[in-house]
This record gives structure tokens, sequence and C-alpha cells, in this order.
């Protein structure tokens, strides 16, 4: 009930067009809109698909379960197609990121940063948005992008904050609210990775008594081979509570069985 | 089933009783027949003689003795070569004689392979061990190289190159100049990997990399030299100025990857190394156990310990380079297999001859057994024969070998690429060792006279009579 009062007064506060440039409180307030309209605070499961594109390689559709407990922290994802990746998955716990691989039965532990199942995409990619935790925005302007009017901004990493690209530039439609276009930097300044997001779709959640939004669909190119691409899109997204003990490594082996 | 496995282990042990009984018998013979010739040596030279006189058959199965011994000094020649290779390309691409490396923990989970205050490590190095001849320090990372054609994964060696002697000794530059890695935008690469990225010097290409914290990072280098293959080692070592490693691993300027340490003695290496452990623990330093593995190779094991911070490791040139130790064990092994198959092949071939030598001169066996010749005699007789063909054959063929190992290193026959790979070399290096060359002449010579003891045997055990009036 909190939550949505406080997404609510967010939504109100920042609802309207700035009118010159905001102020870093605004742009903060921003960014909590995003987080918070989609985050669901309850559970999270949605089918998705990755598609990836590499050079001189055969396209590659995985297919993938992601499973969430946002109150937790808690993140899984079980690969389920193709044949020679059902099974693999990834489990968040505490800090720590594990993937599992069931042909030698092997936890690693993996970098939060790490790319998921080799594809261009990362966990933050799946997991739920924290732009407001981990990064001090800085407006760049008012841009025209296709046919929406967006705020340009751009987000620096924190001090502290462990994140796998230190700079981010975002294009904000002015009208929804909704993540348009991400540009990510690397330490260097080198444009790495532009994703755009043209499908967001939202769901009611019982838990969070409001809606939760969610990209339907994005799509990832690698600036730096620009031959490399990758779509991630989401199916079937559900908010009703999942069991209690899923997030452990024995649940996902089971499921690798 | 255990019926059939007591009588099979049953004979199979009388077969190894009756194998050793054959060879005392055949030592025994051996030393017998030393005996008589020491004592007569006429009957060397009557066995020297009659090898003369049966010119075709002699020099037919000397040949043989001596294709094979030129054979067994080839094969091991290659094997010796790739191994020196391997010392000296693996001593110069990767590896010190002995190398003070290790790994720095941010998180449990996250290992990076560097050693903080590498300085302070150096320092007590140069003042204990008055052994070492020099020390480099190297950045290590495992990067993507990008062109804007293509890409690969690659080590990413960090060098000081005013301090890299060595490595301008080996390094043949087929392009550029490697003295531009003082550059800090430099890179060196070698010609396969510039091939696949389409590039030469001059070109600019990306490294991509993840630094120990997880932050996704590039820089962006020119390639300034790119260096001759040397087998499968510099197919994934790519060279830039260390500055710019630490630039891309985000590092400060007291880190290196590992210290390289050379020894004037690379026989001290065992000892040293023992003695390297014990005074950096003295010192306080973190030891990681030893492991005969290349460091990254150790990764997944030192990410599953749950230690922060920082570990130094300390390893052998043989253990960075264990992972392309199998290609010189399945070359050793193809080595011997193949010889082996030839001297048993040429075993059973001088037994043959042997065999038909004796039958063909029954009457003369029968001749010199009638005017007094002692069994004994006719033994050491044949035996000598034995043994001066296996002499004269490995001689002959030592000859050949060396002739063919120079001739083949002077012809500097380049290799096929996936050859290349295998052999570490792009051409064909043969190095004969001392060793190796008696080992071949004694080996062989010892074979061939231990085989030539049964048909001898079976002749002097003829009778006088019988022998003369043999026709055939």
């Amino acid at each position: 009930m909190i939550s949505a009062v406080v997404v609510a007064v967010s939504v109100l506060t920042s609802a309207g067009a700035w009118a010159d440039a905001p102020t870093k409180e605004e742009m903060v307030k921003l960014l909590q809109t995003i987080d918070d309209r989609q985050r669901n605070g309850g559970d999270y499961k949605a089918l998705a698909y990755i598609e990836q594109k590499e050079k001189e390689k055969a396209d590659i559709v995985r297919e993938l379960l992601i499973f969430r407990r946002d109150q937790d922290d808690k993140l899984m994802l079980l690969f389920t197609k193709p044949k020679s990746e059902e099974g693999k998955g990834y489990l968040r716990l505490d800090k720590n990121l594990w993937s599992y691989d069931p042909t030698t039965g092997k936890w690693d532990r993996a970098t939060e940063r790490e790319r998921i199942g080799g594809t261009n995409s990362r966990r933050s990619d799946f997991d739920e948005s924290r732009l407001a935790e981990e990064f001090e925005p800085k407006f760049l302007g008012d841009e025209k992008l296709g046919k929406f009017e967006t705020y340009k901004l751009e987000l620096d990493v924190k001090p502290g904050v462990d994140v796998a690209y230190p700079v981010i530039q975002m294009w904000v439609d002015k009208d929804s609210r909704n993540i348009l276009k991400r540009q990510e930097f690397a330490a260097s300044g080198k444009l790495a990775r532009t994703a755009y997001y043209p499908k967001w779709q939202k769901l009611f959640s019982q838990s969070k008594k409001s809606d939760v939004w969610f990209p339907g669909e994005i799509r990832i190119f690698d600036e730096i081979e620009k031959a490399n691409s990758t779509l991630v899109l989401f199916k079937s997204v559900d908010l009703n509570n999942l069991e209690s003990n899923m997030f452990t490594k024995a649940w996902l082996e089971s499921k690798s069985r | 089933m255990k019926i059939v496995l007591l009588l099979m282990g049953l004979v199979a042990a009388v077969l190894l009783l009756a194998l050793v009984i054959t060879f005392l018998v055949a030592t025994v013979r051996v030393f017998g027949s030393i005996y008589q010739v020491a004592r007569n040596p006429s009957i060397a030279l009557i066995a020297f003689r009659s090898l003369l006189q049966h010119r075709l058959r002699s020099g037919l199965l000397g040949g043989a003795i001596g294709l094979v011994t030129a054979g067994l000094l080839l094969v091991t020649g290659v094997s010796v070569g790739i191994n020196d290779t391997l010392l000296t390309s693996a001593t110069t691409l990767m590896s010190g004689h002995i190398n003070v490396g290790g790994f720095y923990k941010v998180t449990s989970g996250q290992s990076a392979p560097v050693v903080t205050n590498y300085k302070k490590v150096d320092a007590i190095i140069r003042r204990e061990f008055p052994e070492i001849d020099y020390i480099v320090h190297r950045g290590r990372g495992w990067a993507k190289l990008v062109s804007d054609t293509a890409s690969v994964q690659a080590g990413v060696g960090g060098i000081d190159i005013t301090q890299e002697a060595g490595m301008k000794r080996v390094i043949v530059i087929k392009e550029g100049n490697i003295d531009d890695l003082q550059k800090l935008d430099a890179i060196l690469l070698f010609e396969e990997q510039a091939e696949k990225l389409g590039v030469k010097v001059g070109d600019r290409i990306t490294i991509a990399a993840q630094t120990p914290r997880g932050t996704n990072n590039t820089i962006d280098v020119t390639v300034v030299a790119v260096a001759k293959s040397i087998g499968m080692l510099s197919s994934w070592n790519t060279y830039v100025n260390i500055e710019q490693l630490r630039h891309l691993y985000q590092l400060n300027e007291d880190t290196t990857g590992a210290l390289q340490v050379y020894l004037k003695d690379i026989k001290q290496v065992p000892a040293v190394r023992e003695r390297l452990r014990k005074v950096l623990s003295a010192e306080g330093y973190n030891l990681l156990d030893p492991d005969p593995r290349a460091f990254f190779q150790k990764f997944d094991a030192v990410n599953h310990e749950s230690w922060t911070g920082q570990k130094l490791d300390i390893t052998t040139w043989e253990e960075e380079t264990s992972f392309v130790k199998w290609i010189v064990q399945i070359l050793s092994f193809f080595a011997t297999a193949v010889i082996f198959i030839l001297v048993v092949i040429i075993a059973v071939g001088i037994m043959m001859v042997v065999w038909i030598s004796i039958r063909e001169r029954t009457r003369e066996i029968g001749t010199l057994r009638a005017v007094g010749m002692q069994r004994s005699s006719v033994l050491a007789m044949f035996v000598t024969e034995g043994f001066l063909l296996g002499l004269m054959g490995t001689l002959g063929g030592t000859l050949l070998g060396l002739g063919l190992t120079f001739g083949l290193n002077s012809a500097n026959i380049g290799l096929p690429k996936s050859w290349q790979f295998v052999f570490m070399s792009e051409r064909l290096i043969v190095t004969p060792t001392a060793t190796f060359v008696a080992f071949g002449i004694i080996f062989i010579t010892g074979i061939i006279t231990a085989i030539s003891v049964i048909p001898s045997f079976l002749a002097a055990r003829l009778k006088p009579i019988s022998a003369m009036s043999h026709v055939g």
C-alpha cells in the first residue's frame, strides 16, 4: 500500500513536463518512478526468449524462465531450450550470482555483471530496476526519438557501486515515463551497448495493488562488435506468488534433471 | 569368470617367467661369448670375415639397422626440438623459469590475476636469491580484440619493452617495430591473430575486457608490430604496454600480473622455488597451495574459496605450460611406439637371417667343430657376428641420421599452419643430443646381439658329424 502511494506521488510530482532543466531531485524522482513502476514487491515469473545474432555464427534462440522475489532481492533464470542449454541456470543468493551447468553438475560463482548465457544480455536486463539506487542523473536535454518526445538523461554510477557499465544515457518518454532507448558506456567512455525498448506492457499486481510495467521486448546492439545483436522477448508474465522454497540450488538442480 | 581370470593370470605369469629366464640366459650367454672372444680374439676375426663374405645379406641387414637408428635419431631429435622450442617460447611469451603471480579477490567469488605492491616482492626476491639472473614483471589479461571486420579472444600481456631483452631475442618481427611498444596505445600481434583480425601495422583495434570489479572497459590501440608465429603459445598471446593494461583493468601502478624470475641455471628451479615459498611466507605473504597448472586454469578453484584480498602463487615454467605438455607427451609416446615396432621388426628379421645363415653354414659349423672348436666358441662367433652387424649398422645409421638432421635444419623447412600449432615452430627443428645418439647405438646393438643368441645357441649344439653330412 505504502509503495503504491509512493509511486502515485512520484508519478504526480514528476508527471508534468519540465519547463526548464530539471533539478537533481526531480531527476532522481523520475528514476524512482521508473524503478517503482517496474517493481512488483512480490513475486514475478516470466517466460522469455533470447535471440543472439553474431557475425559468422548461426543465430541461436534460447528460451528461459525468469523467477524473481523482489522483496528478498532473489533472482533465478532457468534455460529450457534449446536442448544444449536445457537445465542451465543462474541463481542469485545474497550478493553472489551462481551459474549452474547440468552437464558437469557444477555451480560456478559468476559476476553479477556477467553476460547471461554467453549472450549480450546482462543480469540487470532481467532483474528489477535499480537506477535511482545505483546512479546519479544528469539532464542532457529534450530530444525527439522518432515520434516520441523524450528526456535525455545521463546516469553516472555512484561511488562504491559495481555495475557493468558506469555511464548510461537514457531516453525517457515524456508521456509514459517508459525508457525507450538506453546507451551504455564502458569505463573508458566508449559506447559499448545500445538497447531499444519498443514495447512496454503492464499487469495489475495484487501484492503491489497497482500496475507493474515491464518491457515486452528489448533489442540490444553491440556497439563494439557491430555485427552482434541480441533480442529479448518477454512472454506470459505472471505476478502470482511462487513456491516459498524455490530460490535454492537444490530446486534449480531438480528442474535441470 | 574367476577361473578364467585366474588361468589368464597364470598364463601371463608363466610367459613373464619364460621371458625373464630367456633374458637371463641370453645375458649369461652374451657374457660367456665376451669371455670367449677375450680369450680368443680370432673368433671376432672369423665373425668379421664371415660378415664380409656374405656382403649382400650383411649389407641389407646392416642397412635396415642403420635406417632404424637414423629413424630413432630423427624422431627423438624432433621430440627434443619441440621441447626446446616449448621451453624457449614459454619462457619468452608467458613465463619465467619461476613465476611469482597471484590472485586478488575483491569479493570471494571474483578473482583477478594481480599481484599488488609488487615492487616490495621484487625487492625481497632480489635480496634473498643470488641465483637469479634477472626479473621482469608482466601484466596478465584475457580480453576480446575487435577490429573493423572480426574479433578474437586472446591473452593480453602487459610489458615494459625496455626491460624485455629476452623477448626481443626470441620474437622475430615480420612487420613493424617491437620498440614501439613503449608507446601507450600500442599492441604487438602474432601473424595468425593479425590475419584473423584482418589488420596490419598502423591499424587500430579495440580491446574490451571486464575490470576486477566487473565493470566493462575498453582501450583503443594501434598495431605497431606483427611477429612471426612461434607455435601454439603465440596463437593466443598479444602484448601491450603495461601502463595501458593497467588502464584497461583500472589497476594502480604498483600492481602487476606476475614477476617472472629467470635463473642463471634452470636446473635450480625446484630448489629456488621451495626456498621462495619459505621466504615469502616468512615475510607474511599468503600463498596458494602448490597446484601444477597454468594460472588461467585456477580461476574456478580460486573463486570457490572464501578468502578475499591477496594470495601469491609460485609456479614453474613447466606448470605454466602444463596445458601444452600433452602434445610433447603424445609425440614422445608416438615416437617410442614407432621405434619399438621398428626394433621388433628388425629383431625378428635378424633372428630369421641368422637362422638362415646357420642353416647355410651348417657344414662349416660341423667342420669348425670337427677341428676342435668348442661349442662356446661357436656360440661366441655367431653372437659376435650379431654384435658387429648391430654396431656397424647403428654407427652407419647414426651418421646418416646426423646428416639428415643437418640437412633438414639447413633446409629451413617451413611447416603448414596446422603443424606449427603442434610443433610450436613455423619450421621443422631437429635437435640431436649426445644422450640419444649413445642410447640409439647401445640400445639397438644390444637388442641385435641379444636376439642372435637363440639361433647361435642352436648352432653351437649341432653335432660335428651330422653337421658335416648336412646337405642343402
